[in-house]
C-alpha cells in the first residue's frame, strides 16, 4: 500500500490527478474517522458476537459483542445526525456548498447513507428481538432482521467510503493516506460480506457449487471498486489480505479467552471462544486479478469484467477445492487452521463434526454449468464494481 | 371389521397436546438429596425460548439453588452448560425462581442442585420442550417498525435520487435540468427496485413463518376402530420432527419415532375412555402394542355413548405424548375389568355440584377431597369411616388422577409426584425407563390419602377422576371443581 501508481487510458483518470497533485497531505476530517471507527466496531462486534453465540450461546442484549455492533449504529447516528443538522442549519458550514439535498436537509451524500445505515441497525434491534420471541430462530445468520442489521452496517461502511471519496475528490492535495483508508474500509467491507457468506461457505460445502456462486457475486464488487478507486497496483491483494489476516487473527486470538456454554444442549465441549472457519483463499485469485488489471488498463470494461470473472472463479475453484480437502484432514486440526474448534451445539452426527463434505446432488455436467453461471455472475459483479469505482472517483459531494 | 353404529370408524385429529392436553406446565414433588422440593416449570411457547422455573423447598436450610438444562439422553446429556443460580424470594427464603433457555425441541431435563445446611442434593425434572405457537406482533411495535421501515425505504429512495442528481456536481454548482432528470429517473428506478426488495423480504418472512409453523408441535394422530368388542388404535405420524432428508438426518438430534415406546409404570399405553358430554363414565385401560403404531384391546363391558379417548405414551427418550380420538360406542357386554383396569360412573357434571367433597364408591367405600393445604389431596375410607387396612399401590403409586376440563380443552394425567411420566423420571435419574413398577409394593403400611401437585391451567369447570387401590380393588372417585 506504499505507493499509488499512475494509471493511464480509460481505466480511471482520477487516480492520476491524485498522484500528480501536491504532496501536501489532506487532513481527513473527524467525521470520516468517526465513521471508520463505527465500521470497525461493527466488524469486530459482528465476529465476536458470532463467536459468543457459538461458545456461550444466547445471552443478554448487553454483551460487549452486541455493544460493539450497536456502537456502530449509535456512532453513525450521532456523528452524521450532527453533521446533517450542522450542515443544514449552521450558516458557516464549510460543507454547505458540497452537499446534496434530501427531505429538506443538506449534507455530504455519505453522511445520509451512513445515517441511514445507523437507523437501519437500530431498527433491526427491536425487530430481531421480536423475531426471536415469535419464531425463536437464532442459530442462523441469514434471517430478515439480521439482514436489516447487516444492511445497516453496509450502509455505514458505504457511507464512509462515499464521504472519503467525496472529500478526496474535492481536495487538491495528495491522497496517499486517503487511499490507504479506502483500502482499509474496503477490507472491512469484504470482511463484513464474508459474514453474510459464512453459512454458505463453511468448509463442508466447499466441494459443492454454492460457495463458488456466492463468492462470485459479492467479493468481486469490492475488489474491482478498490482497484478502480485507488488505482493501487495490488488493491485486490491488499483487501483480500486484510480479510485473511483478520480471520487468521480471530483463529489465533479468540481461543486464548475462556468461554463456556450457558445454554444446552451441549454436544461439543467448549472451554474457550470458538473462532470462525479458516479464511477462504480469495487472496490467490485476487493477486492474479491485480496482475491482470495491471496489464489490461486500456481494455473495454465489459471485456475486462468477463475475463476477470473467468479468472476469479476458475482460480478460486482450483485452489480452494484441494485446500478444502486438506481442511477436512486431521493435519488441519491445530491452532493455526483451527478446524478442531466446534460450536457447542454442533451435533456429533453433523457433517462438520464428522469432517465430511456435504454431498452434492449435481452431476459433473450440472456442476460445470453451475460454474459457468458463477463466471457470469462474477462478470456482472466485476462490471458493477468497476462502474461504482469510477462513480466514486467522480463524486464531489 | 364391524363398523361402529353402522357407520365408518370415527377419527378426529388430536388437539394440541403432549403428555397432557392443554396443560403444558410441569409440576413435580421430589427430593433433592435431603431437601423436599415442589418444582414448577413453565415451558416456553417458542423454541428456542425461555422456560420459567419456580421451586419451593419444603425443607429448611436451603441456601442456594442452581439449575441447568440438559438433554435427557444421548450426546446432549454428556456435557452441561454453566448452571444458572435461582433467585431467592425476598419475602420467602424457601421460594426460588429462575429462567432457562430451551434451545431445541426434544426431551430435556432441568437438573436442580440444592446447597444448604444438610449438604448438597440433586433433582432432575423431565421437561418436554416443543414450540406451541408463534407470537403475533403487537400493534405498538408493528406501528413503530412500519414507520421506521417506511422511513428507511423512502430515505434510501431519496438518497439514490440525490446521488444521481447532485453527487458529481462541483461545490456550489446548481443542478442543471439534465441532472434533475437524471435524479428523477434514478428515484423511480430505485423505488421500483426497493419495492421489489420489500416484496421479496415479505415473501421471505412468510416463508420463514411457514417453516416455523412446521416445527410447532403436532401430536401423533390416532384413529380408533371397533371389531366386535376389540378396540384397535392406529397411530399416524403427522410429520413433526422427522429426519427425512440428508441434512436433517445429520443435524436433527431429536426426532420422533413410533417404534420406540417404553412402558410407563408397567404399560406401554394408558388409555382413558371418557363419555361425552357429561364425563359421567370413565375407563382407565391398557391396550397392548401389537406392532409399531398399532394397539389392540378387548374392551370390557361399556355403556353406549360418544367417548373421548386419551392415550398416554412415552418415547424411549422420555418424551411423553397424549393422543386423542373420539368414537361412538355401542353398548358392549363383554369381559369384566381385570388387572390394572379401572372404571367409574357418576352424575353428569351438568347435574352435579362442585361443592360435593365426598364420593361414595360402588362397594360402599368413600373417597373424600380434603381441600386442605394441598389443593388436591384425597382420602379413601371404608363405609364406616375407618382406614382400610389393605391399601395397595396402583401401578406403583398411591394413586392416579385425571383432570379433565368439561369443554374438552384440558386433559392431564397426574401422579402423586406430579405431572411427569415415571418413565421420564427414571431416565432423568439414570435408570432404564422401561422398569416395571406394577409388581413393586411396599412392606410397610400404605397411607389411605394421596395428593397430586397440580394447578388448573385455565379458568373453567373441571372433573377430577381419582384412583386409589385397596386389596385388589381399584377405586375411582369423581369430583367437580370450578376454577
Amino acid at each position: 500500500m506504499a505507493t499509488i501508481p499512475a494509471q493511464s487510458g480509460n481505466l480511471a483518470s482520477f487516480p492520476q490527478t491524485r498522484v500528480h497533485a501536491s504532496e501536501k497531505t489532506a487532513a481527513i476530517p473527524w467525521y470520516i474517522w468517526c465513521a471508520t471507527v463505527a465500521a470497525t466496531s461493527a466488524t469486530i462486534g459482528g465476529y465476536w458476537d458470532i463467536s459468543w453465540h457459538e461458545s456461550i450461546g444466547r445471552d443478554t442484549f448487553w454483551t460487549p459483542a452486541h455493544m460493539a455492533i450497536y456502537l456502530c449504529g449509535v456512532l453513525a447516528g450521532i456523528a452524521f445526525g450532527y453533521l446533517i443538522l450542522h450542515t443544514t442549519f449552521a450558516k458557516s458550514s464549510p460543507l454547505a456548498a458540497s452537499s446534496v439535498h434530501i427531505f429538506g436537509f443538506r449534507a455530504p451524500l455519505g453522511a445520509f447513507i451512513a445515517s441511514w445505515g445507523g437507523i437501519a441497525m437500530l431498527t433491526s434491534a427491536p425487530f430481531d428481538n421480536w423475531w426471536h420471541d415469535a419464531y425463536g430462530i437464532d442459530v442462523k445468520i441469514v434471517s430478515p432482521p439480521h439482514i436489516l442489521l447487516i444492511a445497516g452496517v453496509y450502509g455505514v461502511v458505504i457511507g464512509t467510503l462515499v464521504l472519503l471519496a467525496g472529500h478526496m475528490n474535492r481536495s487538491e492535495s495528495s491522497h496517499a493516506a486517503g487511499n490507504r483508508l479506502i483500502l482499509y474500509i474496503n477490507g472491512i467491507m469484504l470482511v463484513q460480506i464474508m459474514i453474510l457468506l459464512m453459512e454458505s461457505t463453511e468448509r463442508i460445502y466447499l466441494h459443492s457449487l454454492l460457495p463458488y456462486i456466492v463468492t462470485a457475486a459479492l467479493p468481486p464488487i469490492v475488489l474491482a471498486l478498490s482497484s478502480r478507486l485507488t488505482g493501487y497496483r495490488f488493491a485486490a491483494t491488499s483487501v483480500t489480505a486484510f480479510y485473511m489476516l483478520f480471520r487468521l487473527g480471530l483463529i489465533l486470538l479468540l481461543p486464548l479467552f475462556p468461554a463456556e456454554p450457558k445454554l444446552g444442549p451441549v454436544y461439543q465441549q467448549v472451554t474457550h471462544f470458538i473462532p470462525p472457519d479458516f479464511p477462504l483463499l480469495l487472496i490467490v485469485p485476487a493477486f492474479a486479478l491485480d496482475l491482470l488489471w495491471q496489464r489490461t488498463k486500456t481494455w473495454n470494461p465489459w471485456k475486462l469484467a468477463t475475463l476477470s470473472g473467468f479468472v476469479w472463479v476458475s482460480l478460486f475453484l482450483a485452489v480452494q477445492w484441494p485446500f478444502a480437502t486438506f481442511l477436512m484432514s486431521p493435519a488441519s486440526r491445530n491452532w493455526f487452521f483451527g478446524t478442531a474448534y466446534f460450536f457447542y451445539a454442533l451435533p456429533p452426527t453433523s457433517f462438520m463434526a464428522r469432517n465430511v463434505f456435504y454431498p452434492s446432488s449435481l452431476t459433473p455436467v450440472e456442476f460445470s454449468l453451475g460454474i459457468l453461471c458463477a463466471v457470469l455472475i462474477g462478470t456482472l459483479a466485476f462490471r458493477w464494481g468497476i462502474a461504482r469505482g469510477e462513480w466514486l472517483g467522480k463524486i464531489k459531494r | 371389521m364391524k363398523p361402529l353404529r353402522l357407520g365408518a370408524p370415527l377419527c378426529l385429529l388430536a388437539a394440541l397436546a403432549h403428555a397432557h392436553v392443554g396443560s403444558p406446565d410441569i409440576y413435580l414433588e421430589g427430593k433433592a438429596g435431603p431437601y423436599q422440593l415442589f418444582v414448577t416449570v413453565r415451558p416456553p411457547l417458542t423454541i428456542p425460548g425461555v422456560a420459567e422455573l419456580e421451586v419451593r423447598s419444603e425443607s429448611p436450610g436451603v441456601s442456594e439453588m442452581r439449575a441447568v438444562p440438559l438433554a435427557m439422553a444421548g450426546a446432549g446429556a454428556k456435557f452441561a452448560p454453566i448452571p444458572d443460580s435461582l433467585k431467592v424470594s425476598p419475602g420467602d427464603p424457601r421460594f426460588f425462581t429462575g429462567s432457562l433457555w430451551m434451545m431445541t425441541s426434544g426431551s430435556w431435563q432441568v437438573r436442580l442442585t440444592v446447597d444448604g445446611t444438610q449438604g448438597q442434593g440433586v433433582l432432575s425434572v423431565p421437561v418436554p420442550a416443543f414450540a406451541r405457537s408463534s407470537k403475533r406482533m403487537d400493534l405498538g411495535l408493528g406501528a413503530m417498525l412500519s414507520i421506521l421501515g417506511l422511513f428507511l425505504v423512502s430515505g434510501l429512495v431519496a438518497i439514490i435520487g440525490a446521488a444521481s442528481r447532485e453527487a458529481k456536481l462541483d461545490s456550489g454548482q446548481q443542478p442543471a435540468p439534465a441532472n434533475l432528470r437524471s435524479g428523477r429517473k434514478a428515484t423511480i428506478i430505485g423505488a421500483i427496485i426497493l419495492l421489489a426488495v420489500v416484496w421479496g423480504g415479505n415473501a421471505w418472512w412468510n416463508s420463514e413463518a411457514v417453516d416455523y409453523s412446521r416445527r410447532i408441535y403436532k401430536p401423533l394422530q390416532m384413529s380408533a376402530t371397533l371389531n366386535g368388542a376389540e378396540l384397535s388404535l392406529q397411530m399416524r405420524e403427522p410429520g413433526w420432527m422427522q429426519a427425512n432428508n440428508v441434512r436433517l438426518a445429520a443435524y436433527r438430534v431429536f426426532t420422533r419415532k413410533m417404534d420406540d415406546l417404553v412402558p410407563d409404570h408397567g404399560h406401554i399405553m394408558h388409555l382413558y375412555v371418557i363419555r361425552q358430554p357429561g364425563l359421567d363414565a370413565v375407563y382407565h385401560l391398557h391396550p397392548e402394542q401389537k406392532e409399531n403404531g398399532v394397539f389392540r384391546l378387548a374392551l370390557p363391558s361399556i355403556a353406549a355413548g360418544l367417548y373421548k379417548l386419551y392415550a398416554d405414551i412415552v418415547h424411549a427418550n422420555g418424551f411423553p405424548e397424549t393422543m386423542v380420538a373420539e368414537m361412538d360406542l355401542p353398548p358392549l357386554s363383554s369381559r369384566p375389568l381385570t388387572g390394572d383396569d379401572a372404571a367409574a360412573s357418576a352424575q353428569p357434571w351438568q347435574t352435579s355440584s362442585a361443592a360435593n367433597t365426598v364420593f361414595t364408591l360402588p362397594d360402599g367405600y368413600k373417597m373424600e377431597w380434603l381441600r386442605g393445604d394441598k389443593p388436591f389431596a384425597f382420602r379413601l375410607t371404608k363405609s364406616d369411616g375407618s382406614v382400610p387396612s389393605d391399601m395397595s399401590l396402583y401401578m406403583g403409586m398411591l394413586g392416579h388422577a385425571a383432570f379433565v376440563k368439561t369443554d374438552g380443552t384440558v386433559f392431564a394425567h397426574i401422579h402423586p409426584n406430579g405431572s411427569v411420566s415415571m418413565a421420564a423420571m427414571m431416565l432423568a435419574s439414570g435408570m432404564p425407563p422401561g422398569m416395571d413398577h406394577s409388581a413393586m409394593n411396599l412392606a410397610e403400611t400404605l397411607p389411605n390419602a394421596v395428593s397430586f401437585p397440580y394447578r388448573f391451567p385455565s379458568p373453567g369447570r373441571y372433573r377430577i377422576f381419582v384412583q386409589m387401590k385397596h386389596g385388589a380393588t381399584v377405586e375411582t372417585g369423581v369430583f367437580d371443581a370450578i376454577h
